[in-house]
């Protein structure tokens, strides 16, 4: 997957986590991940149809999302409620429709699907079984992992895209 | 005072709207689709309305028709995400007032509202 996928959402997500609850955040190391189960206690999944196509997830602890919907709403939520839920579904929407924009700017327009609120570690999304980036956001209330399989669309696209690889391919190889 | 309706499919961004406005002294109507929207202006005559646009069963353009063609006077702020520049545009030319930007700011929110109630 191209670092220009990338970076949109981890910009996106620095901004809504800021602007949400005045945190900043830190980048981690980034992996790849083949598994088709959910590593986290809570995932939001999000679809992106369009010149860039794919899946956006972010996972989290339930910690992690009480401690933002809290902060959120100023005010203590003890369980993972259904208020709880919507909001920790909202913040992957608002992050994911920012970085929409941004690919949108770079010339790749995408549309979003509404969110959807996986819970418990180890639910199997047949749709992740290929190779996804992930990348954690780490920041003072918890980290959120967020995977990412996305490519383009536009075969004649994807075509550019190969070829050029087959240029830099070939230009290493003197 | 005001009676605001608030319409968003996300009950996290309602109860948080809703709560700002009641703290700030005015009564909330809530409604999650734009069908139930145009239901509630309907029935509870609200002096402002806020609305998001990306919403099931009828979307917060379509529902801004619908209460425009019920009142053609009536106070409708959109509540947007970033890059829907066209939608809104077209929400300005239905009649939308004004409209906020999410992620979600108290202080826009509140202005944009005071702004149409003056």
């Amino acid at each position: 997957m191209k670092v220009e996928y990338l970076n949109p959402f981890v910009e996106a997500a620095g901004e809504v986590i800021q602007a949400e609850v005045q945190l900043d955040i830190r980048r981690g190391e980034l992996a790849v991940q083949h598994s088709a189960f959910t590593a986290d206690e809570i995932t939001v999944l999000i679809s992106l149809v369009g010149q860039v196509e794919g899946l956006a997830l972010y996972g989290m602890s339930v910690a992690t999302g009480l401690a933002l919907v809290s902060r959120m709403m100023e005010r203590e939520f003890p369980e993972f409620d259904d208020l709880a839920q919507s909001g920790v579904a909202e913040l992957g929407n608002v992050i994911t429709g920012r970085a929409s924009i941004k690919l949108t700017e770079a010339g790749l327009r995408s549309n979003i699907s509404p969110p959807t609120l996986i819970q418990g570690k180890g639910v199997k999304i047949s749709t992740l079984q290929f190779p996804r980036v992930v990348v954690p956001l780490i920041f003072e209330l918890g980290e959120i992992q967020v995977h990412l399989a996305l490519r383009a669309r536009d075969r004649r696209q994807a075509g550019v895209e190969v070829t050029r690889a087959l240029v830099d391919v070939r230009r290493a190889d003197g | 005072m005001a009676k605001i309706l608030v319409v968003d499919d996300a009950q996290f961004l309602r109860v948080r709207i809703s709560r700002l406005l009641t703290d700030g002294g005015h009564e909330v109507l809530e409604a999650d689709n734009g069908f139930n929207a145009v239901q509630a202006y309907q029935d509870g005559r609200p002096d402002a309305v806020l609305i998001d646009i990306t919403m099931p069963e009828m979307d917060g353009l379509a529902a801004l028709k619908e209460i425009k063609a019920l009142d053609s006077d009536a106070r409708v702020v959109m509540l947007t995400a970033l890059g829907q520049e066209s939608v809104i545009l077209e929400a300005i030319k239905a009649g939308a007032k004004d409209f906020v930007v999410k992620p979600f700011d108290a202080e826009r929110v509140l202005e944009a509202i005071d702004r149409v109630l003056a």
